[in-house]
């Protein structure tokens, strides 16, 4: 208990020390720190790690805004949220941010942090799934809502969806350990994650690599934010950019800090951290590093509006709006 | 036979043996299928709670205070609604209308609709703990204020006193049985509501944990979750029924009430009435929704008013395509909610009827039904389906679970509640068992099975739906979780609608029943 306590001396100096930083962030001496939220997609973990950095590091609280971090669910709604207000970002995807647009939310995609979908179609290395034209003939474990996602990789590798049988099923790779399926669509960092800790190795094949461009774990705010809160929008996001190139530096870390920020959410530390590392090659590209964290182009944006119109999203470039990341890079 | 044979009873060696046979084969179960990552034996369980004994801890304690929460706020508000139901009779149908309307609205879709209502915190699981609970309890005191003897109450209006006393020294004191079973119903409820709540975004707590474990293939931390969570259910059970064993439930008085004959109102006349009220409901359930909305100055990207409903099924171009994914959905789920709900009610009555002509038997699969009962559903409903496959039989088993319990409860209650004397006469003429089952203890039983059968309707429907949520992922469960991904709140909000709906329907077409035979059996029961 001792470790943590303040002689009077060093707290004094502490809080000179804090007033003197302070006097070169004007921010914070205009106004006292702003309550704000970012409104994750999941359940906490260190999908969300750069997050976690950039809250502990105290990159948010340097420019004056106290971010509280809401945790989503398997239940839980992002999209409302960050029309209500009730939180200033959203972590959405651009196949989400589009079917809340076309119901009447007032998105833009401000930022994307997963470059590549982490979609995989999942399978046992005795039964493998390498390409599209594998899967015909096999069974699927997946569900029936991502049916138009399944048709969306089979429309751009021309493999004919009725040749692969669908079972519905829950988000959990028991089925295919069961052998009650031959593959499962899932997300990159997480089912095949869990199977490779319980000792299970699985085949994993990328749907970005075959030509399905949706982004995921995108920023968005509402129009309105982006209008008026402009300066909070930025700093939100200098922060989340420089959060993520830590983690980059060091995923072990953020496994590290995930855990002892959340230790309720019974995470542990191997998923973890085989997590963090398999999420790396998804959020960093050589558009990344010739622009920064978050960036799109044009020509991904074409991408996108090719493959959502595939999932039965029509959707304009309009949706994404790189503005307050040109300010963040610039 | 002096003593009357309480299945309740403690009976240690008896309920000690079923647990030895019930672990030994569940033991079994999981060596049989321990490469399927479905079942974790009980030594593997143990050994999960063991390590991560203080984790589990801490998340029961969240879970446990928001359900106790939503419990106390759910039974505060279901006695509230039976005073007012009993002081205004007129009121009553539209009381209980509104009550069961709320109650049959699906967890899932009113899940996420809270967050956005309450944000960040306990909001939602309290809420939604409370949703489960409230109603019935109120079914269970509505059934037992009018158990009373009208000799008693005749005796309160000879010393002149009023409806007051009448409540309070009479009607009061006959509903507390029943008002015990109804906490007892609830308390597993309440716990269920806690964990769906947190589904929709909480910090911690078992719901929580349980995702966690489930996607992570974690199969023993999933079944410790569930094993802790049962036991705490159990224990919320057994501290309800020891309550009201304390506060003495004497013997249950004989009721003789007149057949209720009268003057027989035409068939026109009820029809009219009824009408009449069906719209007065109508009426008040669309005031309270507009109200809500309008109250709370919700946002309309995701609440919707009855006219959104309307133009999304009826007027609006789309509406052909609209009904048609959404009744496909309807008629998927209530094809498996309906053999689910008979075989429910069924085993839950069956069972009864057997531990009471076999006391001894009662005491030992007592234990067994009620930790089966108490293993929250959002665990067991991925597991039921991973174990009896994707077809009907996996939901169906899972439905026909969740409301057995609550109907063997309520049957046993209903029997213990056979008058001494009506046993005493049946024994003094040498009755065999079976036609003091048939002639005295089924009779007494039939007013709380009734009012089981109708509170399994929203239950059965909340199984299925939930099942399909998250285990299946077909009919309205998957339907209206899709809303997280497409924002179509105009379907989530319509799912609702038909749901609350049929629910409202089916309760309806089993009270008409219901009356039909309380009309022989137990004419106190009905009110006029």
């Amino acid at each position: 208990m001792t470790m943590f306590k303040l002689s009077r001396r060093s707290f004094v100096g502490a809080g000179l020390g804090t007033l003197g930083l302070a006097a070169f962030s004007p921010r914070l001496l205009a106004q006292d720190s702003k309550d704000v939220a970012l409104q994750l997609s999941w359940l906490h973990s260190v999908q969300f790690g750069g997050s976690y950095i950039a809250k502990s590091k105290g990159y948010w609280s340097e420019a004056g805004l106290n971010v509280a971090l809401n945790p989503g669910g398997p239940n839980a709604p992002v999209d409302p949220a960050v029309v209500t207000g009730q939180a200033l970002i959203g972590i959405s995807a651009a196949d989400y941010a589009s079917a809340s647009v076309e119901q009447g939310a007032p998105f833009k995609i401000i930022g994307v942090a997963m470059q590549k979908n982490p979609f995989v179609i999942a399978s046992l290395p005795e039964n493998p799934i390498n390409t599209p034209a594998d899967l015909v003939g096999k069974k699927i474990g997946m569900a029936l809502a991502n049916t138009p996602v399944l048709q969306a990789l089979c429309t751009i590798n021309n493999v004919d969806i009725n040749g692969i049988e669908i079972v519905p099923t829950q988000y959990d790779a028991a089925p295919l350990v069961a052998n009650q399926v031959d593959c499962l669509l899932c997300w990159q960092t997480d089912l095949p994650v869990a199977m490779a800790i319980q000792g299970i190795e699985s085949v994993t094949m990328l749907m970005a690599d075959h030509g399905y461009a949706v982004h995921s774990q995108t920023y968005i705010a509402t129009e309105d934010s982006l209008a008026n809160r402009r300066a909070d929008l930025v700093a939100m996001m200098a922060g989340e950019v420089r959060g993520w190139n830590d983690f980059r530096a060091d995923p072990k870390a953020a496994a590290a800090l995930t855990l002892e920020m959340y230790p309720d959410q019974g995470l542990d530390l191997p998923t973890q951290e085989l997590q963090a590392e398999r999420q790396v090659p998804l959020m960093f590209s050589e558009l990344t590093d010739a622009n920064g964290f978050g960036w799109f182009t044009d020509e991904t944006v074409a991408q996108n509006v090719e493959t959502l119109a595939l999932l039965g999203r029509s959707v304009t470039p309009d949706l994404w709006d790189r503005s307050i990341l040109e300010e963040v890079h610039g | 036979m002096t003593t009357r044979t309480a299945p309740f009873s403690p009976n240690a060696l008896p309920t000690l043996f079923a647990a030895c046979v019930l672990i030994a084969l569940w033991q079994a179960l999981a060596s049989a299928t321990a490469d399927m990552f479905v079942f974790a034996g009980p030594l593997a369980v143990l050994g999960a709670i063991a390590e991560e004994g203080s984790l589990l801890l801490r998340s029961s304690g969240i879970t446990l205070q928001s359900a106790a929460i939503g419990f106390f706020i759910g039974n505060v508000a279901a006695i509230l609604l039976a005073g007012i139901a009993l002081a205004l009779p007129r009121l009553e149908q539209l009381v209980s209308g509104l009550a069961l309307v709320f109650f049959c609205l699906p967890f899932v879709a009113t899940g996420p609709i809270l967050r956005v209502i309450f944000g960040v915190g306990d909001g939602p699981q309290i809420t939604l703990a409370a949703l489960a609970t409230y109603y019935t309890t109120y079914l269970c005191l509505l059934v037992g204020l009018r158990a009373t003897p009208g000799s008693w109450l005749d005796l309160v209006r000879s010393y002149g006193r009023g409806r007051l006393s009448e409540l309070i020294h009479v009607r009061a004191m006959a509903s507390l049985p029943y008002f015990i079973a109804g906490l007892q119903i609830g308390a597993p409820a309440a716990f269920l509501g806690a964990m769906v709540g947190e589904f929709t975004g909480a910090e911690r707590g078992l719901g929580v944990l349980s995702i966690r474990a489930m996607r992570g293939l974690d199969v023993e931390m999933t079944w410790a979750i569930a094993t802790t969570a049962a036991a705490l259910s159990a224990a919320a059970f057994w501290l309800f029924g020891w309550l009201g064993r304390c506060l003495g439930a004497g013997p249950p008085p004989l009721l003789l009430a007149s057949r209720q004959d009268g003057p027989s109102v035409g068939m026109t006349a009820r029809t009219g009435s009824g009408l009449i009220y069906l719209i007065l409901l109508i009426l008040a359930v669309l005031g309270v929704w507009i109200g809500l909305i309008k109250g709370l100055n919700l946002s309309p990207f995701f609440a919707k008013g009855p006219q959104d409903v309307w133009a999304f099924l009826v007027s609006d171009p789309a509406a052909a395509t609209n009904r048609a994914a959404l009744f496909t959905a309807f008629w998927q789920t209530l094809s498996l909610t309906i053999p689910g709900y008979l075989v429910g009610l069924a085993l839950g009555a069956g069972l009864a009827v057997l531990l009471v002509t076999q006391p001894r038997l009662a005491s030992a699969t007592l234990p067994i039904a009620i930790a089966l009962r108490s293993i929250p559903i959002v665990t067991t409903a991925p597991l039921f389906v991973l174990a009896l496959g994707r077809g009907a039989v996996g939901t169906i088993t899972i439905v026909a679970v969740m409301i057995f319990f609550p109907t063997l409860a309520a049957c046993l209650e209903g029997m213990r509640r056979t008058p001494r004397p009506v046993l005493d006469l049946f024994s003094t003429y040498a009755a065999s068992p079976w036609q003091r089952l048939a002639h005295a203890q089924l009779p007494a039983m039939a007013p709380a099975f009734f009012a089981s059968a109708r509170m399994a309707v929203p239950s059965a429907l909340l199984a299925a739906t939930t099942a399909e949520w998250l285990a299946t992922g077909t009919g309205m469960g998957s339907l209206m979780a899709l809303t997280a991904s497409t924002s179509n709140y105009n379907l989530l909000w319509s799912a609702i609608v038909v749901l609350a709906v049929t629910a409202s329907l089916i309760y309806a077409l089993v009270h008409i029943l219901e009356q039909r035979v309380l009309h022989t059996f137990a004419s106190e029961q009905l009110v006029q």
